[in-house]
């Protein structure tokens, strides 16, 4: 954030009461946890949409709510560019007309957003016409050309299936970075938390069960097992016919090449299951991604998998017990990991640091 | 049978459904989406007090209107210390209508504005827009079909209002003759052949004017679905 969000909050729900406390610092907050959590009601009591929170609320030093001394700025007041699941376009006008309704001076910005959401072909059409992933993208842009001090996005590509969001999820990172808001995004999908955020709450029916970075604390195993992906952040250091090269700060990563630039910062997942490990160097191999590390946690049991380090960064890797077994693998252990190219996908990219 | 014994009671009866629903058209939507959007005590009690002319008898509320508008009435000269000059007028007959389309109209536009999602307004004025701006540029727009279902549900009402108009306007032709009172002149004279013809230009009308207004609510369901 550029100011510090902080909140105590009480809500009394339907089966249980969110009573959660932070504070925060962090550009981008990530809410993650299951659907009924209270994710949702959390992001409307931000966003001044649901009455009868009480608590504090306070962002960039400017009190929001305050129950105790009767404080409790509207929606319009707190600055809040809001980008709900099911979008609420307004659906008698046309794409462009949605991106300036709360554009209140327009010194080229809305044609940015078009540039940047790449949805400059879309200005005239109406927004019935949209489809999901174009209709969460003018979402996104309204909310940027109203000028938002503060981005929450809750479950904005909720309504997609994976694929899709996969495709959508670059937009809301080059958004990030290119209009530099600080935002908090509510979401199941751990890959577009740890893609965006540098913080996250995780909430289990209305309690703050952990927090911290998202490589800490989205780990495979239990809810995330479902086809989890390693995020890893690092900058292009060259560009080639089909392939770039990604430092992630001394270890280097190839990628499909894309619209990679050098010089771009790259967020790049790689799914658990993609990641192999060898315990001598491989050799005669198609894989382009042949890497030295060191085993630094192992778990066992149906979900075994385990974590090595890539210049810093956690990269979790999925494998049978029989595999651990075989290759006597243990925490300390030198491993080559190996990665294919492809199975490396690039969720967005800029010039910013 | 002649035209132009038809004629001055159709074109009042046009003006005076015309009119009415003009008089009611901002009040009633105004009272429309006030009750959509709004939840207080004795709401109820409202809601049932804007809706007696539809289940009183007309005749009651032209009789109470006479009442009001009398020399010595609340809304006569002597309070006023003007005429406003509506009985046994054509005004008198806007004003008869009006009374009784105005539950109608309501009703309506309340459902029209009920019609748009309250989320739609909270996303517009977390824009930072105005209240007034939300109105006119999300509300309006998105009730507009219903609303003009409301108004058209309205003049039809109007056209065929009989009961009040004919106590407070009476029944003069060509200066206060309706086509619902010219009826009701032809039958006590024995004049069939007019009360035929003021008949089947009562059911056109009101037949035009209803089933435009069901074309605009279906177009109204079908924005909001």
């Amino acid at each position: 954030m550029s100011g510090a969000l902080e909140f105590e909050l009480t809500l009394a729900l339907s089966g249980f009461t969110l009573e959660l406390e932070h504070s925060t610092r962090s550009r981008a907050l990530g809410v993650f946890g299951p659907s009924g959590s209270g994710k949702s009601s959390l992001v409307e009591a931000l966003v001044g949409w649901r009455r009868g929170a009480r608590g504090r609320i306070a962002f960039d030093g400017v009190t929001w709510l305050d129950s105790e001394r009767g404080v409790e700025l509207d929606a319009a007041q707190r600055g809040v560019g809001y980008v709900p699941q099911d979008q609420l376009l307004f659906p008698h006008l046309d794409v462009e007309a949605n991106l300036r309704f709360g554009c209140a001076r327009d010194d080229g910005l809305v044609e940015r957003v078009l540039r940047v959401l790449e949805i400059e072909p879309l200005r005239a059409r109406d927004v019935a016409t949209l489809s999901g992933g174009e209709r969460q993208r003018v979402a996104l842009g309204r909310a940027l050309c109203a000028r938002p001090r503060l981005l929450v996005l809750d479950e904005p590509f909720g309504a997609l299936d994976r694929p899709l969001r996969r495709r959508i999820l670059p937009f809301l990172v080059r958004a990030q970075r290119e209009f530099a808001a600080p935002l908090v995004l509510v979401s199941h999908d751990p890959t577009e938390i740890a893609a965006v955020c540098d913080e996250v709450l995780v909430l289990r029916e209305g309690r703050l069960v952990a927090r911290g970075a998202p490589a800490q604390v989205l780990t495979p195993g239990g809810e995330l097992d479902e086809g989890f992906e390693n995020v890893v952040r690092g900058r292009v250091s060259a560009v080639g016919a089909s392939s770039a090269s990604v430092d992630l700060g001394g270890v280097a990563l190839e990628v499909p090449r894309g619209s990679l630039a050098s010089g771009e910062l790259a967020v790049v997942a790689v799914r658990a299951d993609d990641v192999l490990l060898a315990r001598s160097a491989p050799s005669g191999l198609s894989a382009r991604n042949v890497l030295a590390a060191r085993i630094e946690e192992l778990v066992r049991g149906p979900a075994a998998r385990l974590r090595v380090s890539l210049a810093g960064q956690p990269l979790w890797a999925e494998l049978t017990e029989a595999a651990i077994d075989e290759l006597e693998l243990a925490v300390g252990g030198a491993v080559f990991v190996v990665v294919k190219t492809r199975a490396c996908r690039v969720l967005g990219a800029s010039r910013e640091a | 049978m002649q035209w132009e014994s038809v004629a001055p009671a159709l074109w009042l009866t046009l003006q005076v459904a015309a009119f009415s629903t003009a008089l009611v058209a901002l009040p009633a939507i105004a009272l429309g989406r006030f009750l959509a959007r709004r939840e207080f005590r004795g709401r109820s009690a409202l809601e049932a007090f804007v809706a007696l002319p539809l289940y009183c008898p007309p005749t009651a509320f032209g009789y109470l209107l006479l009442r009001a508008l009398r020399r010595d009435g609340p809304l006569g000269a002597e309070s006023l210390g003007f005429d406003l000059d509506l009985l046994l007028t054509w005004r008198g007959a806007v004003l008869a209508s009006a009374l009784m389309s105005f539950p109608l109209v309501v009703r309506t536009a309340r459902l029209a504005f009920e019609s748009v999602p309250a989320r739609l307004e909270q996303m517009a004025a977390s824009l930072g827009t105005s209240r007034a701006r939300v109105l006119w540029r999300v509300t309006l727009p998105l009730a507009r079909n219903g609303l003009i279902a409301a108004l058209l549900i309205g003049f039809s009402r109007a056209l065929g209002e009989f009961g009040a108009t004919v106590i407070v306007a009476g029944n003069i032709p060509g200066r206060t003759q309706t086509l619902a009172t010219g009826i009701f002149d032809a039958l006590t004279l024995g004049d069939d052949a007019r009360a035929v013809q003021l008949a089947g230009w009562s059911a056109l009308l009101g037949f035009a004017a209803v089933w435009t207004s069901e074309w605009f609510l279906r177009r109204s369901r079908r924005a909001s679905a």
